[in-house]
């Protein structure tokens, strides 16, 4: 059972601090446990800091990592620049589209998967790569990918 | 030929380059880091030294000494290296960095996309603070560091060290007005050095071996040696360290790079130079030397490749100054004129690059001023436009006047 927004908050602040330059991290804390930074937790930080929450609100709309729409509980971001483009990049994303049935920034309706494409995520070398709740996962095909996604939780 | 000493397979001791540097004044350190003429590992080249100095000459009780692990430059992946083999070497680093310039605060700004990496740091911290070589009055000197892992979130920007700062000020990554620079006005707007991890990582090395050890390494003033991502169309894709000043075509005999087009140095940000240039060397002065080299080989379409670059700006972009937030988005058009066969000669695009030339004049930081350049590179060297004009509003050669 997922916490509480509030609660979440509540807790980072006690182990980070409730000043302003601890906001990073508690979102990150927030967008980790709940795939999302929901605006009961745009209220909390704001009070908490005393800062308003249309700033906070502000913050977690710069970043991409951070949203604030439900997401899946799990969340693919396939790499989506240039050498994975060249090794072969596309064709897994068509085929996590296919098996998935769920466009870049969709998620499927159980909140299982959310796929997302991503600029550069430094595994270039080990192309096409895609992180998978923060775990990298390299040398992709499509069968590969599909594999992967399916045996998530 | 490869020169392995950030990546040597016999390193010194953890801690030795610390150890040392606390028996010398923090005036001493700087001197040595300044003397060995080291710039900036994470591709714009400021001198390490100078910044130090400066911000050591910055008076005040509390500063920082920030690490920038936000290498989200296309095709850069020599931090992540680092970051998992070497925090240690970092760490002691920052150390050294803090004694320097009279800091006690380490912040390690770790982008979001290597959250798989925190285990392999906070190792590493606890290994050096197990040695004594991290914590309260290290080795009985006074001098008192510790480091903390801060999280990014997705931003390419935020490598820009005061988008940096202001991301870890809990804002958006909004790059500020510069001066006042970090040195004198940082984080929390106390004194702040922000250096690559690449910088840190060498810095031990340096204050073990000198400053001269360090500058013959290299060529001229460009000095020590320079890792290198490389990625595309290689053998062997992977990091390779080698003297800075090497001709590219080093390189890319080491990674195995067949049957080249082109070869982007320096990311999507940096220069991309045809087959018949590779012999120009990764330095400062020619073929500015981030931490990338992608290789394009002769079946690669390279307005596509720009195509990439483009889209990766125009999301990456903060929006907060209009010549990037615009001109990025102006320049995507041009591209999908010319791959939809639109636009037929050069000089249909003259307003294009005279745009791209007011991005590198007019935009507030590095994004925008560099954004242009993949764009300017590739349609000059790489592109061949139709020729057959039908606008009836150019010159070229097939317009209908």
């Amino acid at each position: 059972m997922a916490r509480n927004p509030q609660e979440i908050v509540a807790d980072s602040i006690s182990e980070f601090g409730n000043g302003r330059e601890r906001i990073m991290q508690i979102l990150t804390r927030v967008n980790n446990e709940l795939s999302y930074v929901p605006s009961e937790a745009i209220e909390a930080i704001a009070d908490a800091t005393g800062v308003s929450a249309a700033e906070v609100y502000s913050v977690v709309t710069f970043y991409s990592f951070f949203s604030t729409e439900p997401r899946g509980r799990n969340i693919v971001r396939l790499c989506s620049t240039i050498s994975c483009a060249m090794a072969g990049q596309g064709e897994v994303l068509d085929a996590l589209i296919e098996e998935f049935g769920i466009e870049p920034f969709e998620t499927t309706e159980d909140y299982r998967l959310t796929i997302e494409t991503t600029p550069c995520i430094g595994l270039c070398d080990q192309a096409p790569a895609m992180l998978v709740n923060g775990e990298p996962h390299v040398k992709l095909t499509p069968e590969k990918a599909c594999e992967i996604v399916r045996g998530l939780e | 030929m490869e020169k392995k000493v950030l990546l040597a397979e016999n390193q010194p001791e953890f801690g030795a380059g610390l150890e040392k540097a606390l028996e010398m004044t923090p005036a001493d350190v700087v001197y040595e880091i300044r003397d060995s003429g080291m710039k900036g590992r994470g591709g714009a080249g400021f001198p390490t030294g100078v910044k130090w100095n400066l911000a050591g000459a910055s008076s005040s009780d509390v500063k920082y000494v920030i690490c920038n692990a936000d290498e989200g430059e296309p095709g850069t992946f020599k931090d992540r290296l680092l970051l998992e083999k070497y925090s240690e070497r970092l760490i002691e680093g920052m150390a050294i960095g803090g004694y320097a310039i009279g800091g006690s605060h380490g912040i390690i700004y770790l982008r979001a996309e290597y959250p798989y990496l925190i285990p392999a740091i906070e190792k590493a911290r606890k290994n050096l603070m197990n040695k004594g070589l991290l914590g309260e009055n290290i080795k009985g000197s006074g001098f008192s560091f510790d480091v903390e892992i801060r999280p990014g979130a997705g931003a390419y920007v935020c490598g820009e060290e005061t988008s940096l700062i202001e991301s870890l000020e809990g804002k958006r990554g909004e790059p500020r007005n510069k001066p006042p620079y970090p040195v004198n006005s940082g984080y929390l707007a106390k004194p702040t050095i922000v250096n690559n991890v690449e910088t840190f990582c060498a810095v031990p090395h340096i204050i073990l071996n000198g400053s001269g050890w360090y500058s013959d390494l290299g060529a001229g003033d460009c000095t020590g040696t320079k890792l290198f991502s490389i990625s595309g169309d290689v053998e062997k894709p992977g990091v390779y360290e080698i003297p800075m000043g090497a001709p590219l075509k080093d390189l890319l005999e080491l990674a195995g790079a067949k049957d080249v087009q082109a070869v982007q140095v320096g990311g999507a940000s940096g220069s991309t130079i045809p087959a018949s240039e590779i012999h120009r060397a990764l330095s400062f002065k020619d073929l500015p030397p981030g931490g990338s080299v992608i290789v394009f080989n002769n079946s690669v379409d390279m307005i596509e490749v720009l195509a990439n670059f483009m889209e990766f700006f125009v999301h990456e972009s903060c929006g907060q100054c209009t010549p990037c937030r615009e001109g990025n988005l102006r320049l995507m058009d041009a591209i999908h004129l010319i791959i939809n066969g639109d636009i037929c000669c050069v000089e249909s695009l003259t307003p294009f690059f005279e745009l791209a030339e007011t991005m590198k004049l007019s935009s507030k930081c590095g994004l925008g001023q560099t954004s242009a350049n993949c764009f300017i590179d590739i349609i000059n060297n790489f592109v061949e436009l139709s020729g057959e004009c039908e606008c009836g509003e150019c010159n070229c050669e097939g317009g209908d006047e």
